[in-house]
């Protein structure tokens, strides 16, 4: 019911369908680069030390002679990579935390999840980030676990209010009385209703990683190994100053098509999904909407 | 009536004080300006722990050494500063006797008597050079001396305490100090000229305590306004002694010079500016966009990704017409060598105590310098006028031998292949791990090894990076042993190829700065021999064989000098030099009005 909704909505409006193409065009670069199909060349260098476009190479190559549009494949890869990883990341913490907080609302639990919250909310995201890839001395996982960490809070805070007003849904009253169990309830009852939230959020928490990556890479505390549209625009810092713009555009056009197009599908999606958008007639109880990461770029 | 004798007595009022406001008042007269800009930023400006160029640039502006070098004579030549003349120096090498200057006196300060500097002494040398070794100091630069000067080791064991006194260094009068060395060293009088040899006041340091290093108080030509993170402001030292420029003492050449206007500053005192400005300006592009917008910095470094757009030639450097008539062009190679280093200590690539796996990993390193490629690194990241040469002895300094064999940094991808498929198959070959510190120059750095290493036959998979948060945090972990292949700059603490050779003496190995752990019982022979030796012929022989036994060894993939670029602004009078002038280029420096 939910899909058939939202897929209505994204059939009537061709911007939003040539956004959901956009992305999925997108995302079979990312999977040919996962797959090793395309991209593979990204750091092989040569002797043609930034190259205009040609035959073989499409959109140039970069200071040491590397094929940017291979390096602009990759990533894609990258960006999906981290994309997906953060999202998952922060909509599964944010669901566990915000249902639980929301469940054993005003009890022990609750307090104790959000102080976590607030404390992790009240540091700056860089700082975040650079105090973690500092501890991990420069490990991959770093700008994942700090993105993870720094984006959970949104969703958590979100399902907490789903939650508060769930738990006293008369559906719920009636899974207590018949003796149900707690963690039945919440898995069984409470979160599968929090799922249009999730969804939003996941698609937000997409965008919002997506950005940070480029932004962290551009300042040395993104990805480590490899190349990402972010280390692309860093390097053409002096591209720049040296009069070559390949590279700044190629990644700097990609994220601007993929955060675009994400952005109008998640549009689209809190459309469809969400309750008060759906009925506008009813305003329902009052609840935050779902927002990009606080954190966020 | 009573209305037109107001309105006389108002603009009668008026006139009056239009009339005192008209009036010239005499006001003080109007400051001359220089800013310059440097790429980093200082460790501290206390002279222990001047251990950059940054900070070296700005303490012998504040504190005086006893020698430095001539302005504008290349190649670099020593003359006194503070000293009264040239050191006497004994039969033996051993005994060096140096006289100060009479009637020099410090910067005011309340930790002296009254307030009012007191006259620089002897003692106060005697004092400087003993905090070096006081491990309360922390000082940076005691490797200059260490083991060099006799008592001194012992006066540390003994708790350094500094009313005792070192024998091997003492006033012998209020102007004149002994310094008596454990070993001939004919480099002592260079290390003189080091930011770390300044001479401070004992009283003004022990009052200040740790907070000396951020407001120092010596007797160089310039005081310290204020300093932060972004930027240092100097004032003129009213203290500073009234000596006059020789421009032909400070090797002026009217050919070389030409064009500069300095004739203008010769016999005036120095410093010529009333205030110094230094920006800290690290990004190269932000450095430019200052420097071109023509009421700031008046000094940057051109980035090498300009030279397309402002040089007219390269060789030799040569501004564009348009930017020629706004700015002057200066280029200096830089004091130093950079290499890509071999850890020998490491396995893999170094020693074995199996001779033929030794043997083997020499084979494996000379390949890798064979793949390795100069002229492209020269391009990417030199701009292309970097000076590269056989080995680490650079063309700055007269031991450089301009006609030795060039194989050692000629591309040769078929003898790399060929070394590689001796070695056997790629799964025999070890994993490669390049170090380098976070940033995109660096990250880009890599690649190119890698992309290089990889064109000869080396799996991409074995080629494998470590990226550390900061250089120093590099350093560290070299000095630890603990890296394998990473790029290694020295710029040299003065014009003697012992200073570059010295890194891979063995007693110097890490955590000394002998980085590559460099073990050869007839190199150390040789360098020891070659280090008591004065500058002759048969020094500049022996010099040579060391260098020609690292690159046998394939030691590292050596070496490169980078040239740099600088522009000031057609108002400023002066040869800006980054290297061994350094900071002391900074009291030659006038500021005109231009046209």
């Amino acid at each position: 019911m939910m899909w058939q909704r939202w897929w209505e909505r994204v059939r009537q409006d061709p911007v939003t369908l040539a956004a959901l193409v956009l992305i999925m065009l997108f995302f079979g670069v990312a999977c040919g680069s996962w797959l090793g199909l395309i991209g593979g060349g990204w750091s092989d260098t040569s002797s043609l030390l930034r190259g205009g476009f040609s035959a073989e190479h499409w959109f140039g190559t970069n200071a040491i002679g590397q094929d940017i549009f291979q390096r602009a494949v990759f990533g894609t890869g990258v960006a999906f990579q981290v994309g997906v990883s953060v999202a998952l990341g922060a909509t599964l913490l944010g669901a566990v935390f915000g249902s639980l907080a929301g469940y054993f609302h005003q009890r022990a639990g609750d307090g104790l999840i959000g102080w976590l919250m607030g404390v992790i909310e009240s540091i700056p995201f860089y700082l975040l980030v650079a105090a973690l890839a500092f501890a991990m001395q420069g490990h991959n996982l770093a700008m994942y676990l700090a993105m993870t960490l720094a984006f959970w809070t949104t969703t958590a805070r979100l399902v907490r209010a789903e939650t508060i007003r769930l738990r006293q849904m008369p559906f719920v009253e009636a899974a207590r009385t018949l003796g149900v169990g707690q963690s039945a309830i919440l898995s069984r009852h409470i979160l599968p209703n929090t799922s249009h939230l999730l969804l939003i959020q996941f698609t937000i928490t997409f965008v919002g990683a997506v950005k940070a990556e480029v932004v962290l890479s551009f300042l040395g505390l993104g990805i480590q190994d490899g190349v990402s549209w972010g280390l692309m625009i860093a390097e053409s810092t002096s591209d720049l100053l040296a009069g070559h713009f390949s590279n700044f555009l190629v990644a700097s056009i990609s994220l601007f098509l993929l955060v675009m197009a994400l952005n109008l599908l998640a549009d689209a999606m809190q459309d469809a999904l969400d309750p008060r958008f759906s009925h506008p007639a009813d305003p329902g109880p009052a609840e935050p909407s779902p927002a990009e990461p606080s954190h966020g770029t | 009536m009573p209305q037109l004798v107001f309105l006389t007595v108002f603009f009668a009022a008026l006139l009056a004080l239009g009339g005192c406001s008209s009036e010239p008042e005499p006001g003080p007269e109007p400051q001359k300006t220089y800013r310059h800009s440097m790429d980093g930023t200082p460790t501290g400006l206390d002279p222990a722990h001047a251990s950059n160029v940054y900070a070296g640039f700005l303490v012998v502006n504040l504190f005086d050494t006893l020698y430095r070098y001539r302005y504008l004579a290349r190649p670099y030549e020593i003359t006194e500063n503070l000293a009264a003349g040239p050191p006497v120096v004994s039969a033996d090498g051993l005994t060096y006797t140096i006289t100060l200057k009479q009637g020099v006196r410090f910067q005011h300060d309340p930790a002296f008597d009254q307030g009012v500097g007191r006259e620089v002494s002897a003692e106060d040398l005697v004092y400087s050079l003993k905090r070096h070794f006081d491990p309360e100091v922390r000082s940076r630069g005691s490797w200059l001396w260490r083991d060099r000067i006799q008592g001194m080791a012992e006066w540390q064991a003994q708790g350094s305490d500094y009313d005792q006194p070192v024998t091997g260094l003492r006033a012998l009068d209020r102007y004149t100090v002994e310094v008596r060395l454990t070993r001939p060293f004919p480099q002592f009088v260079y290390t003189l000229t080091t930011a770390h040899s300044a001479l401070v006041p004992r009283e003004v340091v022990e009052a200040r305590g740790r907070e000396f290093g951020t407001a120092p108080v010596g007797s160089g030509p310039f005081r310290l306004i204020s300093m932060d993170t972004t930027r240092a402001e100097l004032e003129r030292n009213p203290e500073y002694r009234r000596e006059k420029i020789d421009l032909a003492a400070e090797g002026f050449d009217p050919l070389r010079h030409a064009g500069l206007g300095l004739e203008s500053v010769d016999g005036r005192e120095m410093p010529l500016v009333d205030r110094a400005v230094v920006d800290f300006v690290v990004d190269g592009a932000s450095g430019w966009v200052s420097f071109t917008a023509g009421n700031e910095i008046q000094y940057v470094r051109l980035p090498p990704d300009l030279f397309d757009q402002a040089l007219a030639s390269r060789s030799p450097p040569r501004l564009k017409p348009d930017l020629e008539q706004q700015y002057h062009l200066h280029v200096t190679p830089e004091f130093g060598v950079t290499q890509i280093v071999f850890n020998l200590d490491d396995p893999g690539i170094g020693y074995q105590p199996d001779p033929e796996a030794n043997l083997r990993n020499r084979d494996l390193r000379c390949a890798l310098r064979k793949a390795f490629d100069w002229d492209q690194r020269n391009q990417v990241f030199y701009g292309g006028i970097a000076q590269i040469y056989p080995g680490v002895i650079p063309p700055a300094v007269p031991e450089f031998d301009p006609d030795a064999d060039r194989s050692s940094v000629t591309h040769d991808p078929e003898g790399a292949r060929q070394i590689l498929q001796r070695l056997g198959s790629a799964e025999n070959l070890p994993v490669l791990e390049y170090t380098y510190n976070s940033g995109v120059a660096q990250q880009r750095g890599f690649e190119q090894f890698r992309g290089q290493m990889s064109a000869v036959g080396y799996p991409d998979d074995k080629i494998t990076r470590r990226v550390f948060a900061t250089f120093p945090d590099v350093s560290r972990a070299a000095s630890n042993r603990e890296l394998q292949i990473w790029v290694y700059g020295w710029t040299m603490d003065y014009p003697d190829a012992e200073n570059v050779l010295a890194l891979f003496y063995g007693p110097n190995r890490a955590p000394g700065n002998n980085v590559t752990n460099y073990a050869n019982p007839e190199y150390d022979r040789l360098f020891e021999q070659a280090a008591a030796m004065q500058p002759s012929p048969e020094r500049t022989a022996i010099y040579r064989q060391l260098n020609q036994m690292l690159i046998d060894d394939c030691v590292s993939i050596a070496g490169v000098t980078r040239v740099r670029a600088y522009l000031t602004h057609r108002d400023v009078i002066g040869v800006p030099d980054r290297e061994l002038v350094g900071g002391y280029f900074l009291r030659f420096v006038d500021v005109v009005e231009t046209p």
